[in-house]
């Protein structure tokens, strides 16, 4: 019995190592000054983390970043809570259809997605080639999934069709009931769908690099030219990287740990 | 339940069907500008030449230049699969069979984080261990293992150890509902009629396993296949994989047809396809536990 459980620790130490050692010895890296002759950093300093926060290119790719991701998202929210909501409620044979719509990224690579989108928008004459609003778009596609199904959960989770009977007695309208009744009852999908949209729009390069390439540079973009030019800084700029989806995926653990909490609360009512 | 919903529905809705249809179409019209019409624009302009019918696109696809694009993208699919199935399964058996719960929450957590991770930060990281003077490189050396020049983290075999990042936490995600599925008793049972453990797992476990593990390998391979942001920044163009070929035309650096593009990337589609129809068959076959 003793000698097959150590078996256990082992596979466990060893998978936490494989996960884990790539960050911490980025971070180690970003503030090292030397680390490509011995086995333990030549000595510490902040200069690389200075040096590449104080490039203008830095907040500039920064700010373009956190503007894709908060578009794709706030443009995904108005698509798709009204959407997702108005099947479940009138149009329930429209599902798979939806879904299909939904789940459409999951076949289609990144840069199969970029080629189209380029080939369709340079045939007619829509001037969005080359131009933000075709990443945004093609973010939405990417991240359908990621607003979808937390919705529907949440939707599922909740007795959405006695709410909106309820609501539609005293007199709502169906927007009214949307926005006053159902989203302030979803709120946790919705929360937990606008984070995995954020991580996923904040970390894509394959779409930007292809669509907008250098005319709307983002964070990704940046730190793939700094791997070509300075180690040192691009390193730092991963640390910010892995810091952005680390603290938005542990987020997204607790708003839906405390989602189903309040599900649970609701039903039990 | 949906005998339920839908009799509420008939009592309190009457049959206005098409007209509540319209409620969905900016979202269809969003998947029509979006999604279908490209793709469809492309799978036209990859079958035509000057207006006409032509499968020139898909010979010049089938060329042994892309052929063997094709195949390394295959070759390092099938491999970062199959070591994240093999892996990712059996790091997801040790942490369900743990006792302790921290340490259970704290390695799923784990896994639904990095299973995001990718692209530029996951290349770079693993330069900074990997690479001629990474960290892991200098303790092997230390230890009298020279990796360079025999290895390269720039190559086919480094871009599958950083595949397996975010691939192992895929299949431990993948694959925890169904160990949890295998029950305690059926173990018991088998060791009782009298098989060994070993028995267990061949004959009755693994069996069982097959249309989650199946499946499994498939998601990891169409993830791997599409992939495309970590490949690039590790290796720029040395690996030649099929993303980084169409890539390339897409930007320009190869002066060849645009419809070629089209016909590389329908190929491309079909195949990813095909793995993802695959995964949802397997993956409805596929046993789980009804209560965790």
């Amino acid at each position: 019995m003793k000698t097959r459980a150590i078996w256990r620790p082992i596979v466990i130490t060893l998978f936490l190592l494989f996960m884990i050692v790539p960050v911490i010895a980025t971070f180690m890296f970003s503030i090292s000054t030397r680390w490509d002759r011995t086995l333990w950093p030549e000595g510490f300093t902040l200069d690389w983390w200075k040096a590449v926060t104080s490039h203008s290119a830095f907040g500039l790719t920064l700010k373009n970043s956190f503007l894709a991701s908060f578009a794709t998202m706030f443009c995904l929210l108005i698509l798709v809570t009204p959407t997702t909501y108005w099947m479940k409620l009138r149009v329930p044979k429209a599902k798979p259809f939806v879904e299909l719509l939904t789940t459409f990224s999951f076949g289609v690579p990144g840069v199969v997605l970029a080629l189209a989108l380029i080939r369709f928008y340079s045939k007619i004459p829509l001037p969005i080639i080359n131009h933000p609003a075709i990443l945004i778009a093609a973010c939405m596609v990417l991240s359908l999934p990621f607003m979808y199904r937390p919705v529907l959960n949440a939707l599922d989770a909740i007795d959405f069709r006695v709410l909106t009977e309820c609501a539609e007695s005293l007199g709502a309208n169906g927007w009214y009931t949307l926005v006053r009744v159902i989203i302030p009852n979803i709120m946790p999908g919705i929360i937990s769908g606008c984070l995995l949209v954020f991580s996923t729009v904040f970390s894509e390069f394959t779409l930007t690099n292809l669509l907008v390439g250098t005319r709307f540079k983002t964070f990704p973009i940046y730190l793939v030219e700094f791997t070509r030019q300075d180690g040192r800084q691009a390193s730092a700029l991963a640390v910010i990287s892995f810091l952005a989806a680390w603290v938005t995926s542990l987020l997204i653990i607790w708003v839906t740990s405390k989602g189903g909490r309040e599900t649970t609360h609701i039903s039990r009512q | 339940m949906t005998i339920n919903t839908s009799r509420l529905q008939k009592s309190t809705k009457p049959a206005i069907s098409w007209i509540a249809w319209l409620g969905l179409v900016p979202f269809f019209i969003f998947g029509l500008a979006f999604e279908f019409l490209p793709i469809l624009t492309t799978i036209r302009s990859s079958f035509t030449k000057d207006g006409l019918f032509t499968l020139e696109f898909y010979r010049q696809a089938m060329e042994p230049l892309f052929l063997r694009s094709f195949a390394t993208t295959f070759k390092i699919s099938a491999t970062t699969a199959f070591l994240g199935m093999i892996f990712g399964t059996l790091v997801a058996y040790a942490i369900i069979t743990t006792r302790n719960k921290f340490v259970q929450n704290l390695l799923t957590a784990l896994s639904d984080v990095t299973t995001n991770f990718g692209g530029a930060p996951l290349a770079f990281a693993f330069i900074v261990i990997l690479g001629s003077t990474g960290i892991i490189t200098l303790l092997l050396k230390e230890v009298g293992i020279q990796l360079y020049p025999h290895f390269r983290i720039y190559s086919a075999s480094g871009l599958t150890i950083a595949y397996l990042y975010f691939q192992l936490p895929l299949m431990i995600l993948l694959i925890i509902p169904s160990l949890h599925g295998l029950k305690r008793e059926w173990h018991e049972a088998a060791l009782n009629l009298g098989a060994s453990t070993y028995q267990y797992w061949i004959r009755v476990a693994l069996p069982i396993l097959f249309p989650s593990l199946a499946s499994g390998f498939l998601l990891l391979f169409a993830n791997s296949f599409g992939a495309y942001a970590t490949a690039w920044t590790l290796t720029g163009s040395d690996v030649d994989l099929i993303t980084i070929r169409i890539a390339a035309l897409i930007r320009g650096e190869v002066q060849l047809a645009p419809e070629l593009a089209d016909a590389l990337s329908i190929i491309s589609l079909l195949i990813m396809i095909t793995c993802v129809l695959g995964y949802n068959w397997l993956s409805n076959r596929a046993i789980r536990a009804t209560t965790k």
